[in-house]
């Protein structure tokens, strides 16, 4: 299976790095990858190899986000990913893409109710963000404030 | 800019406690960076990119005198943790929403008890049951309020005054606490719909991560006069409550920083690091910002103010309504403020930045609650689980070397990986509940990156801080039981 997302080091914060074949699956992996590291805890799922696996994602709520610059749209995205978990206490495991442009992305995310995280992410950062091709796959680095 | 790595040739010792990287080592730079540390710390602190965002904080437009650092510096975004910066209003300064910080208003409250540690001893663990069960806290859970759309308005205008109307708490609560617990120049309107959507069930919520509430006791006095004037004695039990604005503050403040990202191009800034995102402070969006941040900060102090209500509540509850906890001070240590300093002979109107650092005002501020004004203003230090939170007050001698700030705890030195590689979450309740500390957490999990060895020493820190005279020590406080989100 190919890499999707990983931890890096960071003193006080969540640094992942994401790994996408095509930018839309790099998307995906950014709003999984987010919900993975916070230790997402929903009875709806189960916990395999340190991953939370989800059979149904019921949830379902669009997105509409637009930045003047790719990885500020990624990081955008996910800000918008958060503030949609927070107010309706859900974690996105799937994205649906409508529309995804360098400045814009119109999808909608799928998702599961949750009774907590073990980590609370208080906002998704422009801090050392990164979104680049390196030997044609996606690549992106976002830092989490905890 | 590609990072330089900063190394101890590029500090100059101005003395133990106290160095500084002078204006020409880039030139970008419009003031030179100071940071208090000592000999001990100057190898962590150099270990990440703290300093080298500090030298970036040094090329804010009209910045002032230093980008200066607290001894618990460590790396942030745009700013570092435990970084000042004042920004002359007049002369095209800049409002930084990373130099405030996301959790807007993240801050301290301290309230003293009537009784001793040694009397209540036997029935510490069930009031920290009863405030566990009182508090809401850790992540994905609501409050216990529910706010309509006009008394969210209220809360960001009012702040913990507000709270009174719905009675929560007293006056004095409000009237010993910083800005009085309400800072004038909110406007509702500028706090975004997403925003108040997320704080509107998270009033009296603690949040997780290293926000807690502690039971502590007062373990020894270094300044009696300043105890005094404080209400403190040895042996007496204290309430700490460390938390801040919730979603509707960390929203906030995402919100800005987008808008104002957005906005960058039109100013012709050539910043180092993006995320030192900033506008003139005169400018339409810096007013904007300035106006939602106040009512996030605003949002941070009723929130503090409605936990210590349940807490008052709870420690009732458990103990049968003898004990009387009453309010010290409430300090922030995430936020902007419109101060005047005297910078070159002349009182100068400055947007002051304080991210992860605490303002520490001296004796005859005006500002200083007037039962404090002859000792200074309380600043409020708290510690890591299982170590040690003090007591300082604020130094004239601080006025003019920092704009009259303090450190705001220990700053963090491992990352959070490597702490949960160093020690599990059970381990660490264990050793800590060995030492006699009652732990009431939601979940292990989070606890084992809060493990005190992921923090620098605090007692260092505070040491620094006491013997630059930024502040004094008054007194310092121990841990009896930590209640957490997780």
């Amino acid at each position: 299976m190919s890499k999707d997302f990983e931890q890096l080091p960071h003193t006080a914060d969540i640094k992942i790095r994401v790994y996408g074949k095509t930018l839309e699956e790099l998307f995906r992996n950014a709003l999984v990858g987010m919900f993975q590291i916070i230790g997402t805890r929903s009875e709806q799922c189960t916990t395999k190899n340190d991953r939370l696996v989800c059979d149904n994602l019921p949830g379902r709520y669009a997105v509409e986000v637009s930045s003047p610059q790719q990885d500020l749209l990624l990081a955008d995205f996910l800000s918008e990913a958060l503030f949609l978990s927070d107010i309706h206490n859900q974690a996105f495991f799937n994205l649906e893409v409508q529309e995804l442009t360098e400045t814009h992305i119109r999808a909608t995310v799928h998702g599961v109710d949750v009774e907590g995280f073990d980590t609370e992410i208080k906002a998704v950062t422009y801090h050392e963000l990164k979104l680049q091709q390196v030997d044609g796959i996606w690549q992106a680095e976002v830092v989490f404030d905890i | 800019m590609s990072e330089k790595i900063i190394t101890r040739e590029d500090l100059i010792k101005l003395n133990d406690n106290l160095y500084e990287i002078p204006q020409s080592f880039r030139e970008d730079m419009l003031v030179p960076a100071r940071v208090y540390m000592n000999e001990e710390m100057i190898d962590s602190v150099l270990a990440d990119k703290s300093l080298w965002q500090l030298v970036n904080v040094a090329t804010l437009p009209g910045i002032k005198k230093y980008a200066i650092a607290m001894p618990d510096i460590h790396q942030g975004y745009g700013f570092p943790i435990g970084g000042v910066a004042a920004t002359a209003i007049a002369e095209g300064g800049v409002i930084s929403p990373g130099g405030i910080g996301y959790d807007i208003n993240c801050g301290v409250r301290l309230l003293v008890a009537d009784t001793t540690a040694a009397s209540i001893k036997s029935h510490l663990p069930r009031v920290a049951t009863e405030i566990f069960r009182s508090v809401p806290s850790g992540v994905g859970r609501g409050g216990k309020l529910k706010l309509q759309a006009d008394e969210i308005d209220k809360v960001l205008t009012d702040g913990a005054k507000f709270m009174l109307e719905w009675g929560y708490g007293s006056l004095e609560d409000t009237e010993l606490c910083e800005e009085q617990g309400a800072m004038p120049g909110a406007d509702a309107s500028m706090v975004s719909d997403r925003a108040k959507k997320r704080g509107r069930d998270q009033l009296g919520t603690l949040g997780s991560g290293n926000h807690f509430l502690e039971l502590q006791v007062i373990d020894k006095i270094f300044d009696e006069k300043a105890a005094q004037a404080f209400g403190l004695q040895e042996g007496l039990v204290t309430v700490m409550i460390h938390c801040g604005s919730r979603g509707l503050g960390h929203q906030t403040c995402t919100d800005y920083v987008k808008l104002m990202m957005q906005k960058l191009p039109g100013w012709g800034y050539n910043l180092p690091d993006r995320e030192l995102v900033c506008a003139p402070f005169s400018s339409p969006a810096a007013q904007d910002y300035f106006a939602a941040m106040v009512g996030a900060a605003n949002f941070g102090w009723a929130n503090r103010h409605v936990i210590a209500h349940w807490t008052r509540e709870a420690v009732h509850k458990a103990l049968g309504g003898s004990v009387k906890l009453s309010m010290v001070y409430d300090v922030s240590h995430n936020i902007g403020k419109i101060e005047t300093h005297v910078i070159d002979g002349k009182e100068t109107r400055v947007l002051m930045h304080r991210k992860g650092a605490t303002r520490a005002f001296g004796p005859g501020t005006p500002e200083t609650p007037q039962r404090y004004r002859a000792v200074g203003q309380p600043v409020l230090i708290p510690g890591t689980m299982g170590t040690a939170s003090y007591i300082l007050a604020g130094a004239t001698e601080g006025m003019q070397q920092a704009f009259g700030t303090s450190c705001h705890g220990a700053g963090r030195r491992l990352s959070r990986s490597k702490a949960k590689k160093m020690v599990r979450g059970s381990e660490l309740r264990e050793r800590l509940e060995s030492q006699g500390i009652i732990i009431r957490c939601a979940s292990d999990a989070g606890l084992a990156e809060e493990a005190p060895m992921a923090y620098k020493d605090v007692d260092n820190v505070v040491n620094i801080v006491h013997e630059s005279k930024l502040a004094y020590k008054v007194a310092r406080l121990k841990p009896l039981a930590v209640i957490k989100g997780g």
